[in-house]
């Protein structure tokens, strides 16, 4: 597949999977990382069938580092998440242990939905080192690396709790930052007390294991009522046991829920980036605004106030051609300086304009995938109603034989 | 007295029960009594359980007379037209609407007990009366006192276990009663105790503390004898049956406390979980404050928690009401069965000990002496007034359990539904297309 006919619509992406292995760091040291097989398949038009075109291995700093390239070379792109490396929001019974299993089976299932998300973007799926993500196995790294996009991070965007005095930010940033702040704060609370809420439920329907147990003792003793109880009995632990696969098929819904509580984060980030970047025209318009002063005022021969005035009284008088100089390298800097404020200005309005129509296609995404997310809860929720109706029912039909 | 038996009867008004002739000495000259005296089968029809004729003194014989046998085939007898439906039943107790009290001493709570009856016994067809917990219990004794060879029911416990429940809450009251109505409709179905004096004054008389003063003491001849039975004879060996009740009230009673655990257990828990919904469902409102097209969605999904919250804690309060107290109650039936049968080993140890003696005096005797023999009376009595009533126990406990655990099978499929519902009834909602705000 040649990159000029690359077009990953056409394409199924899959990590099919995961695998534990030993190796060593870059300090030598033995280290136990999780490998994923990433899987690419095109598809042919005519059949529909399709065709393994790449297969390779990665491991988790490789999704990390595409991430974090993709967040410097596009700012204005809300990116995609990556799953959780740790497990948070547990509940009791499932593992908080990152070599578990489950775990690994869950994040290989996220890191699938990663490289979907990043497929079907509009913009980020034509990047090339995406590209060579799937499809280049060795040197992936050093590829990435070249591109110098460590360098062109701008470190600032990581200092998550610096404020910075923005004069005019674009309204609609400011209330988006704080809508995502708020639908940080909201889904944590929500993953929170939905674990606890899973606890407690796990709680009552093993508890009532116990009653098979007692009635199936109970039933020794009894002449008409033991058959009843008996298999009564055998109902409560079919009940017991059902919570298990129940449990498990909410974890899903709760991975949905994190997915947004991190495209949260990813949203945040655009903002900062407008607010940093209208920080930084700001600034250079108030600097180029000064060094207009300083010229004027030196123009003028100084009889305005100033602490160039002052300063140059303290040490003395200059000659014209000090001046002269002086004047001439600000009046380069002035014309310097409208240069860069002018594409500064229209560098900021292009990021608005293209971050805004990225996070119109995202607030659509998130209202049709949490609406789908909201159903299919629904949908579990039903079931396990029916499921218990149904045991509850077969446990009466037993003690009315009693 | 007004509108008494179309019979002919020799007096009205409540009348000693030692005045009767027993319906099993021989021929009365009473004719006005109502026909034979001795039980056939035709008699024995409900309509004649109203007769005097057929009403047993309290559970015993007279001494020297029909042999015990008879008394309890005719008890079997009774207790077979017992199990027929209750249309042919003659007598009705109710207890119901509680009353606070507010005195300067004290504080209680009555209850109305009404008594429908068209049996001799009743001057009246219909009585109301009131009744505190204490009446209750000095009914109980009573009954326990003068009727030992039967179970008596249990009573619900007098003092609150749990140091926090509020003995005048609504929902502590309505438990209470229900129990107590229970009380008195086992005994009502008691073809012996039901036709007690002391059970007959509680629920006729307008001054029930006038008669306890009095002290009625309205005692068969067994309840006399087995009262002052003493306790120095050892029983060798409880006959197998005996010995097979006691194992199975055991095993029964560790059973239910088993089960009494669980559900209190499985109560805890319900609760905690509803303590979790109930921060929960909010959460979904408070974001769905912060979005557009899905404000109505999450508002929805949270109502939806809303609902599941109130059904569990319907659910949460009716195993409390209904199911554990009756738990505990058979529990206590078991208790106090097991005193009975500790009774029955007296009486059984005494006429041992007592046959015992007198062939260890050697002596050429013909017959049996006259006081073995009445030990041997009683402990046959004894033994036949209980199996009676532990078969009448087993075929009630059968009922009852069928019907509590139903209950409690109901009760959960309820909850599930109304659940259900509420999620079923979002789906559309949730599927719905709207336009951005």
């Amino acid at each position: 597949m040649t990159e000029s006919n690359f077009s990953l619509k056409k394409i199924e992406i899959s990590v099919s999977e995961a695998e534990k292995r030993t190796g060593r760091n870059a300090m030598n040291m033995q280290e136990t990382y999780t490998a994923y097989l990433i899987e690419t398949r095109s598809v042919e038009h005519s059949d529909g069938q399709s065709v393994l075109t790449d297969s390779l291995w990665r491991r988790c700093s490789a999704f990390e580092w595409l991430r974090n390239y993709l967040l410097v070379y596009y700012p204005h792109v809300v990116v995609p998440p990556l799953p959780e490396k740790r497990a948070e929001f547990v509940w009791h019974k499932l593992s908080a242990d990152n070599m578990d299993p489950d775990f690994v089976e869950r994040r290989r299932i996220g890191l699938e939905n990663f490289l979907l998300r990043l497929a079907s973007h509009p913009i980020l799926c034509r990047d090339k080192i995406f590209y060579l993500f799937l499809t280049q196995e060795g040197n992936w790294k050093e590829t990435v690396n070249e591109t110098g996009f460590q360098l062109k991070a701008d470190s600032r965007l990581k200092a998550l709790n610096a404020t910075f005095r923005v004069k005019n930010p674009d309204k609609r940033f400011i209330e988006l930052k704080h809508y995502s702040d708020e639908l940080q704060s909201v889904i944590s609370h929500l993953l929170r007390v939905r674990a606890r809420v899973a606890d407690r439920l796990y709680g009552v329907y093993k508890v009532h294991g116990n009653y098979g147990r007692v009635f199936s003792e109970w039933s020794a003793i009894e002449k008409e009522m033991g058959d009843g109880l008996q298999s009564a009995g055998h109902h409560m632990d079919v009940y017991a046991s059902s919570i298990d696969d129940i449990l498990e098929d909410e974890e899903h819904y709760a991975d949905q829920l994190k997915e947004y509580l991190f495209y949260a984060e990813a949203l945040r980030a655009v903002c900062r980036k407008h607010e940093l970047m209208q920080y930084d025209l700001e600034m250079a318009a108030q600097d180029l605004a000064s060094k207009k002063q300083q010229c004027e005022e030196l123009a003028t021969g100084g009889e305005l106030f100033s602490i160039w005035g002052v300063t140059t009284q303290l040490f003395g008088q200059e000659t014209p051609e000090q001046r002269e100089a002086r004047i001439k390298m600000l009046e380069e800097q002035i014309k310097e300086g409208e240069q860069q404020l002018k594409s500064k200005n229209l560098e900021g309005r292009e990021f608005v304009k293209n971050a805004w129509a990225d996070i119109e296609r995202f607030k659509e995404q998130k209202n049709h995938d949490l609406k789908e997310a909201l159903i299919s809860y629904a949908v579990m929720q039903i079931s396990m109603c029916k499921k218990g109706i149904q045991v509850w029912t077969n446990a009466k039909e037993c003690f009315s034989k009693m | 007295m007004s509108g008494g038996p179309p019979k002919a009867l020799p007096s009205t008004g409540p009348q000693s029960l030692r005045d009767m002739p027993h319906p099993l000495a021989g021929s009365s000259s009473e004719e006005a009594v109502g026909g034979d005296s001795t039980p056939s089968p035709d008699l024995l029809t409900a309509r004649s359980f109203g007769d005097k004729d057929l009403i047993l003194p309290n559970g015993g014989t007279p001494a020297g007379t029909a042999s015990p046998a008879s008394s309890s085939s005719l008890l079997n007898r009774l207790q077979l037209d017992d199990d027929v439906d209750g249309e042919t039943r003659d007598l009705f107790v109710t207890v119901d609407d509680p009353k606070k009290h507010v005195c300067t001493m004290e504080t209680y709570i009555t209850y109305r007990i009404t008594t429908k009856s068209t049996r001799v016994e009743f001057d009246l067809p219909e009585y109301s009366v009131r009744r505190r917990y204490q009446d209750f219990d000095w009914l109980r004794n009573k009954l326990e006192e003068s009727q030992p060879t039967h179970l008596i029911p249990p009573l619900p416990e007098k003092f609150v276990v749990k140091g926090v429940v509020d003995r005048f809450s609504e929902e502590f009251v309505e438990t209470r009663r229900k129990a107590l109505d229970k009380f008195l409709k086992r005994i009502t179905d008691h073809p012996v105790l039901s036709f007690n004096e002391h059970f007959n004054v509680f629920l006729t008389a307008k001054d029930l503390n006038a008669h306890k003063k009095q002290g009625m003491a309205l005692l068969t001849r067994v309840g006399e004898s087995v009262k002052h039975v003493a306790g120095g004879y050892k029983l060798r060996s409880r006959p197998l049956e005996f010995a097979a009740i006691g194992e199975y009230l055991d095993t029964f009673a560790l059973k239910l406390g088993t089960i009494d655990r669980i559900a209190q257990r499985i109560i805890k828990e319900e609760i905690e979980y509803l303590v979790e919904l109930r921060e929960y469902g909010p959460v979904y409102s408070t974001w769905s404050a912060l979005e557009g097209e899905l404000a109505e969605p999450l508002e929805g999904v949270s109502a939806c928690i809303g609902s599941c919250s109130a059904a569990l804690e319907e659910l949460t309060d009716d195993t409390t009401e209904d199911f554990l107290p009756v738990l505990r109650e058979y529990i206590l039936y078991s208790d106090s069965m097991k005193s009975v049968l500790k009774k029955r080993d007296h009486v059984q140890a005494e006429y041992e000990a007592k046959l015992e003696a007198v062939a260890l005096r050697k002596e050429e005797r013909p017959k049996v002496p006259a006081d073995v023999e009445k030990c041997q009376d009683r402990m046959e009595c004894f033994n036949a007034d209980l199996k009676a009533d532990m078969e009448r126990w087993q075929n009630n406990k059968r009922q009852d359990f069928r019907q509590l655990l139903m209950g409690m099978a109901d009760k959960n499929i309820q909850y599930y539904e109304k659940c259900l519902m509420a999620w079923e009834s979002i789906i559309p909602l949730l599927q719905e297309k709207q336009e951005d705000k």
